[in-house]
């Protein structure tokens, strides 16, 4: 019947993106356990070299980690660092979320760019942890990507210009941010809803008189959107419409209430002849039900009753008050709290020197990862389309030429590379290019966006 | 006939036009490969420790969860014979590994050298849209999409085996057609725009070989490269869009606001199309393109297009023509009959405003007259095979935005009187 809502259910929000509270924070627990596990196996395998150059050719004799075997030689003892927790990367996520709309809000992007760009951002570490691919890059990449969804195309160099990065450095991550979003690029936001909800708010007669309310709520409701929902969980809980009740609810609590008696009206109007109200598929629960004609039988009628009935009314009223509750959490008043200068200090700042140490040996730098995948894709290159054709040969083959040596050679140089990544990730000058917004020293933090309102 | 497939029952809100359970099993032998399940991926993120972390390997990259999933993804199919090669993708014959009789083509998005900016924008438009329009009989499925090597997008899409309307409506001498064939095929296409529409979905690339056909004749829309989401208003769009015979005189004259309607006009281009077996408005240029539409169809003025002269590249030939009125239609594109004639007109209506929509389309009367659709299985199709190969083409080929059109537009105050 309520075909909005069966169609919701297609969208890829609803079938990859959608979760219970208690789903949601199985699968944060579950990526950070599985980055912890392979981060100590990596650390443990390639160890940091204390000294300056190991024989690499040693590191590389060492059977992949007895993960708690320390090192025979001891020329890394290799004690594992305290990695984040669960918490602590959500609070990260959320952290760099609102750096995005930051960002955003200076450059003047469409409410709907803002808000794709922080879910991708967000929707990617759910099933990447932030300790596996740095927060601060993959920030740019959402923020470009969602343009070039939203918008069709976007100029890289004049993106590259604003945030002084290179075009490297930005599509080095768009792979990647693709992969973890699973290929759906469409976010489904509440902006238009509650453009919907006003019209048909104003449309009520004795709304007439009090179009100034009507503002104000739209006003304060599309503050809240701007921001509440996506510093929260909001989008994997609940969908467009209920997130847009509970954002009016919250800037007017009677004009959300209106909306929805009207739309689940059916056992109080006597004679429901009357029409649903056309925009009722703003009620999230499920109205739209309009167009049901000669329904005067009674399979029609409790039909209805299912649809836009008091008992549906309750649970959507429970439900955006659930969605009210979390959007609370987060009212656009808090943007201050996220640059709040001791905010950062005590919980910001140790968070991020603590991933710093925590990070991914073998995954930080977005930039060399993606080109040892290049390198690795260009050795297969020469057989590229038979090899998918004929599966598993073709994989043996790969490990035949690694038995027979050419490999050692390459992988040396490979591990030379990364050390030299690592020393410089760790050195004064990469942390400022590392993280425009202020790597470790807070003065940062205030003015990092200050020059971007001029730039457009 | 009670199996119709054509009419939507226009009232019901249940929407007939979507997942009929005997479309489900389409007897093309496709099963729903469906989405990786997010079981998957919690099973993978339940067992952090990698089995594939072996020494046989130390310069590959170990896999992380998500990458895992992408190699559950990619080993369900078996890449077979390359169908078409292209600029922008290569397509390839495929089926389900564990069901070797379940094929599918798989679309390979190359990394395109003179595209410096990332994932190409028709990948990501195609990508975006396909995935969100799932579940109708005339769109063209997408199971899967998996990451390859270097990085390259694979598409696991619908095999569609029996080539394109185009392929059909020129082999003029060895299909023959009839009305109740066009009538079928429209049907499929309506309700395809129709689906886009309500999903708020523009496809701006409506044209005859981007109507590809399965295995039992169902007629499917295609490449999605150029389409984009309902903009909100006051929101300025490309006018560069749709390959031009198909394109409605708005974007023609640089509408940058425009709705649905444009599509109609390109299914009202694909119907004319069918009646007459050769392209209606074959315009070699804009400036030409528009000299057509004002001949044949009509010329856009302020009385029968009210505000059409302020669009900005708003230019007619001198001599106006009046609107034709559907009796003007009856000889030439009579085969469908009156009532048919009269939907073609509607979709043809200059002002997009007035122009009809897919939902009024399908309500309409002509579905209803003598002669009824031909069953889809029933339908015609071209002998010889080839149809494997066409597909390979259609689905290879970049869409429809014409480089020498952008230039043209600066040409526009040309001499219409100069061309016949």
């Amino acid at each position: 019947m309520a075909t909005e809502d069966a169609r919701y259910r297609d969208s890829s929000q609803y079938r990859l993106w959608s979760f219970s509270p208690t789903q949601l924070g199985a699968l944060r627990e579950k990526t950070n356990a599985a980055a912890r596990a392979r981060i100590s196996e990596r650390l443990l395998s390639h160890p940091l070299p204390t000294t300056t150059t190991s024989t690499s050719s040693k590191d590389l004799s060492t059977p992949t980690s007895n993960a708690n075997t320390p090192d025979p030689d001891g020329n890394s003892t290799p004690a594992l660092p305290e990695f984040l927790t669960p918490p602590e990367e959500l609070t990260l996520v959320g952290y760099y979320t609102s750096e995005i709309l930051r960002a955003s809000e200076a450059l003047h992007y469409a409410d709907e760019i803002k808000a794709t760009a922080a879910m991708f951002l967000k929707r990617f570490y759910i099933t990447n942890s932030i300790m596996t691919y740095p927060p601060a890059e993959m920030f740019f990449v959402a923020l470009f990507f969602a343009c070039k969804v939203d918008t069709g195309h976007v100029n890289l160099s004049e993106y590259t210009k604003i945030f002084n990065k290179s075009p490297e450095e930005i599509l080095a991550g768009e792979f990647l941010l693709c992969q973890g979003l699973r290929f759906a690029f469409d976010v489904k936001h509440p902006y238009r809803a509650l453009r919907g909800a006003m019209m048909e708010l104003a449309s009520f007669p004795d709304m007439q008189s009090d179009l100034k309310r009507l503002d104000a709520a739209e006003a304060r409701a599309r503050k809240i959107l701007q921001f509440s929902p996506l510093m929260t969980d909001a989008y994997f809980h609940y969908t467009p419409s209920q997130i847009m009740l509970a954002a009016l609810s919250l800037a007017d609590r009677g004009l959300a209430e209106r909306l929805i008696q009207e739309t689940f009206h059916f056992v109080q109007m006597e004679g429901n002849s009357a029409d649903t109200p056309g925009g009722g598929n703003n009620g999230g629960g499920g109205g739209g039900g309009g167009g049901e004609r000669g329904n005067k039988n009674y399979r029609a009628n409790e039909e209805k009753a299912k649809v836009i009935g008091s008992q549906i009314r309750d649970k959507v009223l429970g439900t955006i008050e659930a969605c009210r509750d979390m959007l609370n959490r987060e009212l656009p008043e808090r943007k201050e709290h996220w640059t709040n200068k001791p905010f950062i200090k005590t919980q910001i700042t140790p968070l991020r020197k603590k991933l710093l140490k925590c990070k991914d040996p073998e995954r930080w730098n977005l930039v060399e990862l993606q080109r040892v995948r290049r390198e690795q894709a260009a050795r297969k290159m020469d057989s590229d389309d038979e090899d998918d054709a004929s599966g598993g040969r073709r994989v043996k083959k790969e490990e035949d030429g690694d038995i027979f040596g050419g490999d050692l050679g390459h992988s040396a140089k490979k591990r030379k590379v990364t050390m030299k990544k690592e020393e410089d990730l760790f050195g004064g000058p990469m942390l400022v290019k590392e993280d425009p917004f202020g790597g470790a020293k807070v003065k940062k933090e205030e003015d990092s966006f200050g020059g971007f309102g001029g730039v457009l | 006939m009670a199996v119709s497939p054509l009419v939507a029952p226009p009232s019901s809100l249940t929407s007939p036009l979507k997942r009929q359970p005997s479309q489900q099993t389409s007897s093309n032998g496709t099963p729903n490969f469906g989405t990786a399940p997010l079981s998957a991926a919690k099973a993978i993120l339940g067992h952090p420790q990698e089995t594939s972390t072996s020494s046989s390997t130390p310069p590959s990259l170990t896999l992380d969860p998500i990458e895992q999933m992408n190699e559950l993804e990619k080993r369900k199919y078996v890449k077979g014979r390359k169908l078409g090669e292209g600029t922008y993708a290569n397509v390839y014959l495929g089926h389900s590994r564990s069901d070797p009789s379940a094929l599918v083509a798989i679309k390979k998005i190359k990394v395109q050298a003179q595209y410096n900016d990332g994932l190409a924008p028709d990948a990501v438009r195609e990508l975006k849209h396909l995935q969100e329009l799932r579940g109708h009989p005339n769109i063209i499925q997408l199971y899967s999409v998996f990451s390859s090597k270097d990085q390259n997008l694979n598409l696991v899409l619908e095999y569609l085996p029996l080539g394109d309307l185009e392929m059909l409506i020129k082999d003029v001498d060895r299909v023959r057609y009839g009305a109740g064939d066009i009538k079928a095929w429209m049907g499929m296409l309506t309700r395809a725009v129709w689906f886009c529409h309500e999903n708020y979905v523009l496809h701006r690339d409506i044209k005859p070989n981007n109507l590809l056909i399965a295995a039992d004749g169902e007629v499917k829309l295609a490449d999605f490269g150029l389409a984009r989401g309902f903009s909100d208003p006051g929101w300025r769009m490309t006018a560069t869009v749709i390959t031009r015979w198909y394109r409605p005189p708005e974007l023609l004259f640089g509408a940058r606001h425009y709705s649905g309607a444009v599509d109609i006009w390109s299914v009202g281009m694909v119907f004319a199309e069918l009646i007459i077996r050769t392209a209606y408005l074959p315009g070699n240029t804009e400036v030409e393109q528009i000299a057509l539409i004002c001949k044949q169809i009509g010329t856009p003025t302020e009385d029968n297009w009210p505000g059409v002269t302020q669009l900005t590249q708003y230019t007619v030939p001198s001599e106006i023509t009046p609107v034709w009125g559907k009796e003007a239609y009856m000889g030439r594109f009579g085969a469908v009959g009156s009532e048919g004639v009269d939907l073609l007109v509607k979709t043809l209506a200059l002002d997009p405003k007035k122009r009809i929509t897919a939902r009024e389309m399908l309500e309409h009367k002509w579905w209803r007259t003598e002669p009824k659709p031909t069953r889809k299985e029933d339908l015609p199709r071209k002998s010889g095979g080839g149809g494997e190969e066409k597909m390979g083409a259609d689905l290879k080929r970049r869409n429809g935005v014409l480089e020498e059109d952008r230039g043209s537009k600066v040409a526009r105050k040309l001499d219409f009187g100069a061309m016949k």
